[in-house]
């Protein structure tokens, strides 16, 4: 291997650091949705044993019922938490996002979606941080004991500063919920209600609004008149419907494959969780959600409907068991309206995302130019999610494949080419299958297909993954970086 | 080299029904003259199968090809299949072009896939194939690279 010229990587990485707020945005959206992907068949378990066992639901079972609670409590965030921490940092990450996870969650009373989403590569990134600061420092023979203890006394510290923080925050956040919902009502315009109820219902505070705030409500007024509008206004299963219908035609890929087995869970079953984790995805569609609430609430008020009790949960059937005679239409004409709206304004967000950020099939070239766009954001998320570790220093790089004689060999081949027309000299390519690329490789290229399996074999390397073997706008970025590494 | 390995081993294809249609096809020259058994058609298809489509190697063109296990080939070869009509890989993508590999072992081919990716770094060479319907034309325009 030549000696390269380790100067002007600076260029290089100002140029990383860069991105345009639209990639900025994209990754941030991307990465909101690979934590909670992973874990939705998690939310269909969890969603399936409540509807099924708890005592309202269809075939109460005291004993399985107790694992309701705690498998929202603490297994639901906690994978949460595990995801967007290896995403930032790796195993590490992972352990350490669950750590300052278990903090939060004991610290508080409801359920710690969000927090975890946010701890949880939070952990990561302070685990990460740390790892650099003293790459390099440790004594031979000690960095088992210092990746240990370094792990255990800063999660130590996380998930007692995060068992701290968090109680306050839920306090204010109920007490914030709370008086917007009095000061709501006061005025009677209850369709303003949603502004509120969606995304509290998100957080993980439903029960705060349903059973702290509206029932009450509702069986004062039910006493005097038989039936409570208030019963309806969080309660309403349209909306979580219509935007589950429309992440099934427009979502992408595993979201829109698993959305309506969540259909029928949140529908019929009446566990409105089975939507959060879509809502946390793509926050943009909570605007489909309260303008499905509000039209609700507007129906079922111009009808004077209302139901005779709280439905729990939430289901269609609990509803129509609740509505008393002469609020048949009402209800009815409410639960459709909120899903028809929010599955038009969902669709709507939707689609507009797709045409941002679609990376499924893009098959004319007019879309050229938003794919450079998309290739900013891909970069940036790959670079902040993926754990790998851009080389500064790179003098091999190895293409592989399967059986490390057809693709490969071609890939390496062009690639070969390419570099001696930019005179780009001293750099070992060669092909490999992919198990056996040697250790030496500071870049291990594959075809996105066989990416998890070159993870898998070289967790700790670059992967860089192709689609096209000849001009692939990740090789063209990568002959950019030697470029400049050798200039 | 290319060149001289594809001589007697293009075919043109209106259309075919299946993606696994298309590498059998393509392979048949290959079968026939004997650089090939019956398995490696098999194998060929079945590393899309467990690895995905990522022998399309470019938009429009696949490469099939598959490890030489229990001397599946017999000896190096390479065919071309060109379909009027694109067939549909897994994940949608749509090829019109099979340049179908057999390597007898990891080394022996390069030469034919450096002609290949020669041929393929190349401007437009995939619309120039789009439009060339003979063998010789077709090996007329490889021998330019090579």
């Amino acid at each position: 291997m030549g000696s390269p010229a380790k100067a002007t990587n600076e260029s290089n990485v100002v140029e990383m650091n860069r991105p345009t707020t639209r990639a900025r945005v994209q990754a941030f959206g991307g990465f909101l949705t690979n934590m909670v992907l992973p874990n939705i068949g998690a939310f269909i378990a969890w969603g399936l044993l409540t509807a099924l066992f708890i005592p309202t639901g269809w075939i109460p079972n005291e004993d399985l019922a107790t694992i309701v609670d705690p498998a929202i409590t603490y297994l639901l965030p906690l994978l949460l938490a595990i995801t967007g921490g290896r995403m930032v940092g790796g195993q590490r990450g992972a352990v350490m996002g669950a750590i300052g996870a278990i903090g939060l969650i004991v610290g508080s009373d409801i359920p710690m979606f969000l927090g975890a989403m946010v701890i949880g590569p939070l952990g990561g990134l302070i685990i990460k941080k740390f790892d650099q600061a003293i790459e390099n420092k440790v004594p031979a023979g000690f960095e088992m004991i210092v990746n240990n203890f370094s792990l255990g006394i800063l999660g130590f510290l996380l998930m007692i500063v995060s068992f701290y923080f968090i109680g306050p925050v839920i306090e204010s956040a109920n007490n914030f919920v709370t008086s917007t919902i009095e000061a709501l009502v006061a005025t009677g315009l209850l369709p303003l209600l949603s502004l509120i109820n969606e995304p509290a219902k998100v957080l993980f505070l439903n029960n705060v609004i349903d059973q702290g705030i509206y029932y009450p409500l509702g069986m004062q007024a039910a006493a005097e008149t038989g039936k409570s509008i208030y019963f309806t206004v969080a309660s309403n299963p349209g909306p979580g419907l219509g935007l589950l219908i429309a992440f099934t035609f427009f979502g992408k890929k595993a979201a829109r494959r698993t959305a309506p087995g969540a259909m029928i869970i949140h529908f019929l079953g009446g566990i409105h969780e089975l939507y959060f984790p879509y809502v946390l995805m793509k926050p943009l569609t909570i605007i489909g959600m309260i303008l499905g609430g509000m039209t609700g609430i507007a129906v079922f008020s111009v009808f004077d409907a209302g139901l005779v009790a709280g439905p729990s949960p939430g289901s269609i059937f609990a509803y129509l068991g609740l509505t008393p005679k002469g609020s048949f239409l009402g209800i009815i004409a409410g639960v459709l309206a909120s899903t028809v709206v929010t599955f038009i304004v969902t669709s709507l967000i939707l689609k507009m995302e797709k045409n941002k950020d679609d990376d499924d099939e893009e098959l004319t070239q007019s879309v050229e130019k938003s794919k450079a766009m998309k290739q900013q954001g891909k970069q940036l998320s790959n670079a902040c999610s993926e754990n790998t570790k851009k080389n500064e220093d790179i003098n091999t790089v190895s293409f592989a494949c399967d059986a490390g004689a057809g693709s490969s060999a071609l890939g390496a081949t062009t690639f070969r080419k390419k570099l001696k027309k930019k005179g780009i000299e001293g750099l070992e390519v060669k092909h490999y299958r992919i198990e056996d690329a040697p250790d030496h490789s500071d870049i291990i290229v594959v075809h996105k297909d066989l990416k998890d399996r070159a993870k898998h074999a070289h967790p700790n390397k670059e992967v860089i993954t192709i689609e096209n073997y000849i001009n692939d706008p990740n090789l063209e970025e990568l002959l950019d970086r030697l470029e400049e590494q050798r200039a | 080299m290319l060149s001289q390995h594809l001589k007697g081993n293009v075919q043109f294809l209106n259309s075919v029904n299946s993606w696994e249609e298309a590498i059998k096809e393509s392979a048949t020259p290959l079968s026939k003259g004997g650089n090939i058994t019956e398995k490696y058609v098999d194998d060929m298809i079945q590393n899309v199968h467990e690895n995905g489509p990522y022998i399309v190697i470019v938009p429009g063109i696949a490469m099939p090809h598959a490890q030489n296990k229990d001397n599946s080939v017999v000896k190096t070869g390479v065919s071309l299949l060109k379909l009027e009509e694109p067939v549909a890989f897994p994940e949608g993508k749509e090829v019109n072009l099979l340049f179908t590999l057999a390597a007898e072992d990891t080394t022996g081919h390069l030469d034919l896939i450096s002609d290949l990716s020669s041929l393929l770094i190349e401007d437009d060479v995939q619309e120039k194939l789009e439009k060339l319907n003979s063998e010789e034309e077709i090996l007329d325009l490889i021998q330019t690279v090579e």
